[in-house]
């Protein structure tokens, strides 16, 4: 019945490099077939000339700016929208009757995807700043929501009634005993929102926006400089890859109690 | 520590209604605990034995008939009556300090609910491993926490539900040791069910066997033995034959009672 905190296995540096293998052999490939012109450069850029471009943007400094705007417009709708969801999830996951009371409508509200808001916020907010935080305010509302109430409803009942044991009031309840356990479904939710409120930016910006990194590529489009649009989406992936990363060690620091949750993942 | 308090229960029955009907699980169970009793009750698993402290613990509503704390029936859980069950039921994102002191009672000053805490962790011998996480202990360092975290508030009376069940042999004899050692400190009153014989009988003052479905008390037996006993003397054997003899020779040759 000793259970030790897991050892920390030493890895080999093999185990490091095994994710970049993949992404390499393909951009040599890719190169390779550039350099043999099986590729037309007017569709797609060699690996090189994408590289040198993102190079010009990165000095620049045009790279970062959109990279920046784009952010700046994924936090506030995220904060928004993960806040709300928050809220909503933990009303709906305690209360049996808000739960009904809200079961339809958001039944009805949830399968629309996130893009299908867009032209109707548009008419609403116009095409400033707070139609596109809307749009990632409601694409990161659902997950968090669903995440919560689940995370809530799946309180051991044997914690539950060590609390009432012990007396405790609903204060405490919610915030030493409901919450803990529900965190590492809250965070499973929290890393699914915030991948689809970056998704949701760059898809508004598509739309209409004269700034961001989906303007920076719609623009790309319509000058017709495909390595410049791929800088960007490469920018898109690698700026949500260390989204995820800073979520994930934030995880591992809130729950290091849990071996399964606070250990890798 | 306040004046000690007794435990009465009169003519208990519980029962649970089912699609299929009432299922009986208690009937006619009688019991008066004196303050700083340790009181073993034994009993086959599904017997009931588990519900009895759980209707005294305040967790379950009594059918019929009363259960007396401090002259008044219980109603609810309360600090006054700490309990632990087979599992530690520790929390896993508080520390092994977190824990004990989440057992604590409220309007403490931080000074005195820290002093308490440390109390209590030396009480059952836990001291360095404050900051622990529980999955990181053993089985029995769980259950001392978890006995911690039940004693703390000072409670009147402390309710064993198999705290040691899970545990290996060794580990248990161990447990069962300090758990007397904690009794003779605290001066409480311990009711302790088990089905473990051997384990009733070095604990307890007195020792109810309890029978199947539905479960009432069907023999008490004092232990005379002064304490440590030992688990191998003639007197602890001949008892410990007695309670055995209640369960097992006598359904072989058809009789029940005497």
């Amino acid at each position: 019945m000793v259970s030790n905190p897991p050892p920390k296995p030493k890895h080999p540096f093999s185990f490091y490099l095994l994710p970049f293998i993949l992404p390499i052999l393909l951009i040599t490939v890719w190169q390779l077939a550039s350099n043999l012109d099986w590729l037309q450069s007017s569709i797609l850029p060699s690996p090189l000339v994408i590289a040198q471009t993102l190079l010009d943007l990165l000095k620049s400094g045009e790279l970062l700016k959109n990279i920046a705007v784009s952010l700046l417009r994924v936090l506030e709708g995220f904060a928004i929208g993960a806040g709300l969801g928050l809220i909503a999830g933990l009303i709906m996951g305690l209360s049996r009757s808000m739960e009904r009371l809200l079961s339809l409508i958001t039944g009805l509200l949830r399968p629309i995807p996130t893009i299908a808001w867009i032209p109707a916020l548009i008419l609403w907010m116009g095409i400033g700043e707070s139609s596109k935080i809307t749009v990632i305010a409601v694409g990161s509302f659902w997950p968090v929501l669903l995440s919560v109430i689940q995370g809530v409803r799946s309180t051991d009942p044997k914690y539950l009634e060590v609390a009432r044991i012990l007396e405790k009031d609903r204060v405490t309840l919610l915030t030493k005993v409901i919450i803990p356990s529900a965190l590492p479904s809250i965070f499973t939710g929290l890393r699914i929102g915030m991948g689809i409120a970056w998704a949701s930016v760059v898809g508004a910006e598509l739309i209409a926006a004269s700034s961001g990194i989906g303007f920076m590529i719609m623009y790309a489009r319509e000058v017709s400089q495909p390595d410049v649009m791929l800088v960007g989406v490469a920018a898109i992936g690698l700026t949500g890859l260390l989204i995820d990363f800073l979520l994930l060690q934030l995880q591992r620091r809130l729950l290091k109690w849990n071996s399964v949750w606070g250990g890798e993942s | 520590m306040t004046k000690p308090m007794s435990l009465k229960i009169e003519n208990l029955t519980k029962h649970y209604s089912l699609p299929q009907g009432d299922l009986a699980v208690l009937t006619g169970v009688d019991l008066t605990v004196q303050p700083g009793e340790f009181i073993s009750i034994v009993g086959a698993s599904g017997c009931g034995k588990s519900t009895l402290l759980r209707l005294i613990g305040g967790l379950e509503q009594v059918s019929e008939g009363r259960i007396l704390f401090d002259e008044t029936p219980i109603q609810n859980p309360g600090l006054d009556r700490g309990i632990v069950f087979q599992e530690s039921r520790l929390f896993p994102w508080f520390t092994i300090e977190e824990n004990i002191a989440f057992g604590c009672r409220k309007n403490l000053v931080e000074s005195e609910k820290q002093q308490i805490v440390q109390d209590h962790i030396k009480l059952v011998g836990l001291l360095g491993f404050e900051k622990a996480y529980p999955h990181q202990l053993s089985g029995g360092m769980q259950q001392r926490t978890a006995i911690a975290r039940a004693l703390v508030s000072r409670p009147q009376i402390l309710l064993l539900d198999e705290p040691f069940g899970a545990l290996d042999a060794l580990t248990r004899i161990q447990m069962q040791q300090e758990i007397l050692n904690i009794w003779q400190k605290e001066k409480i009153t311990v009711i302790l069910v088990t089905h473990d014989i051997d384990e009733a009988v070095f604990l307890g003052d007195r020792v109810l066997v309890m029978s199947n479905r539905p479960g009432t008390f069907k023999k008490t037996l004092s232990v005379p033995l002064a304490r440590p006993r030992d688990r191998n003397s003639a007197a602890f054997l001949a008892l410990r034959k007695k309670i055995y003899d209640e369960f097992f020779s006598k359904k072989k040759t058809g009789g029940r009672s005497r």
